[in-house]
């Protein structure tokens, strides 16, 4: 059995996370503590630029409410420079992720692939696909209902949930078409596990609901109580519950990324 | 699992080639199983896009797999068939030896010469 690290803080993490996959007898590499440390700080900055999103779109929200800017196209302006900005700023840590493999895998004398391609099913598993593309049907059906209801307010925060969801779709869509696209990053079949595992847990956190979760419940609010809170919360809800089940219920991230490697 | 080793003095597209062909052969891949696309194959092992089609169009070649435009490359069950075929041709070989009284050792020597390979001692 290794002995944990404990003078390297990055291999020591490592180490614990090849624990965590069933990977005990792996020894964490600079290049693994290298790839695992990135996507911890990717992970960490995107957690920070949806709390910035959802900030700056209930600012833009709250600087026209009660006032009678229907006609005003500045805070759809705003809204989808936000949106873009997210987009961006999300593809460029994507961007910083894919360049630490790259570099990582060019120093590598050795390389192995995996002889089948890894497909979305494999990789990200049904429940999780299907669960994302309800989750996201569901709020944008909502959000474009809340449209009919002759509120200003309640409107202008059905347009926000509205454009903030359909970035973060197309984000979605783009990051998981990059994570599975992206070289395998391996020397020997455990690194090449490891890789594998990376990426599925790079694409169970992508498909993680969190603007679903936010935008409706923070948005659709007007001058009044109505089905649309009721609509709001329920679908927190639900979907939480649904998600708490499709994540204990379905294989671990390391099975998952055993099965997907068996070529028949 | 494929590995390239670039240090190893067989050129990549033979090492893939080989090992590609041996996991066809002993059926790690089943027929029809989708192999990655040439583009995808060389940016995981780090090679030329023109090494991994090489070792490719060798396979289709040897019929091991075959390429359905752009659906990508499967592998074949023209491969299966090919084995059935030396087995059989084996079984007709090995019956020949035995009725003319060759001896087991000769036989394999003459396999091996056949082949292009340097018989064993």
């Amino acid at each position: 059995m290794r002995q944990p690290d404990q003078t390297d803080p990055k291999r020591w993490l490592a180490g614990v996370w090849l624990e965590r996959h069933g990977l005990a007898d792996v020894e964490p590499t600079p290049l693994l503590a290298a790839r695992l440390a990135v996507r911890r700080r990717v992970r960490v900055a995107d957690s920070l630029l949806l709390a910035a999103f959802i900030v700056g779109a209930a600012l833009t929200h709250v600087s026209v409410l009660g006032s009678d800017a229907t006609t005003s196209w500045l805070p759809t302006l705003v809204l989808v420079a936000l949106v873009v900005g997210l987009l961006v700023a999300q593809w460029l840590l994507g961007w910083w992720v894919r360049h630490v493999d790259r570099r990582a895998g060019a120093r590598l004398p050795r390389r192995v692939a995996h002889p089948v391609q890894l497909g979305w099913s494999a990789v990200l598993g049904r429940p999780y696909a299907v669960f994302t593309v309800v989750t996201y049907t569901a709020a944008l059906l909502l959000a474009a209902s809340v449209l009919a209801v002759p509120d200003p307010d309640l409107r202008r925060g059905a347009t926000v949930v509205l454009i903030g969801l359909t970035g973060a779709a197309v984000g979605v869509i783009l990051q998981l078409r990059n994570v599975l696209a992206s070289p395998a990053v391996a020397e020997d079949e455990a690194s090449l596990t490891a890789d594998v595992i990376m990426r599925v847990e790079d694409v169970r956190a992508l498909v993680t609901p969190s603007l679903v979760w936010t935008l409706p419940a923070i948005f659709l609010y007007g001058e009044s109580f109505g089905w649309w809170n009721i609509a709001s919360i329920g679908l927190v809800v639900v979907s939480a519950i649904v998600f708490c089940l499709i994540h204990f219920r379905t294989t671990g991230v390391g099975t998952t990324a055993r099965r997907a490697m068996v070529t028949r | 699992m494929i590995v390239i080793d670039a240090a190893s003095p067989t050129p990549p597209y033979e090492q893939l080639r080989a090992q590609l062909a041996k996991q066809i052969q002993d059926r790690t891949l089943a027929v029809g199983t989708r192999l990655p696309t040439i583009r995808r194959l060389a940016a995981d092992l780090s090679l030329a896009v023109n090494t991994v089609g090489r070792a490719y169009r060798e396979l289709e070649e040897a019929g091991l797999i075959e390429t359905r435009g752009r659906a990508g490359s499967f592998v074949s069950a023209a491969g299966e068939q090919a084995l059935e075929q030396a087995r059989r041709a084996a079984h007709d070989y090995a019956a020949v030896i035995t009725s003319i009284g060759i001896d087991p050792v000769e036989a394999i020597r003459i396999v091996e010469a056949a082949l292009g390979r340097p018989a064993t001692p």
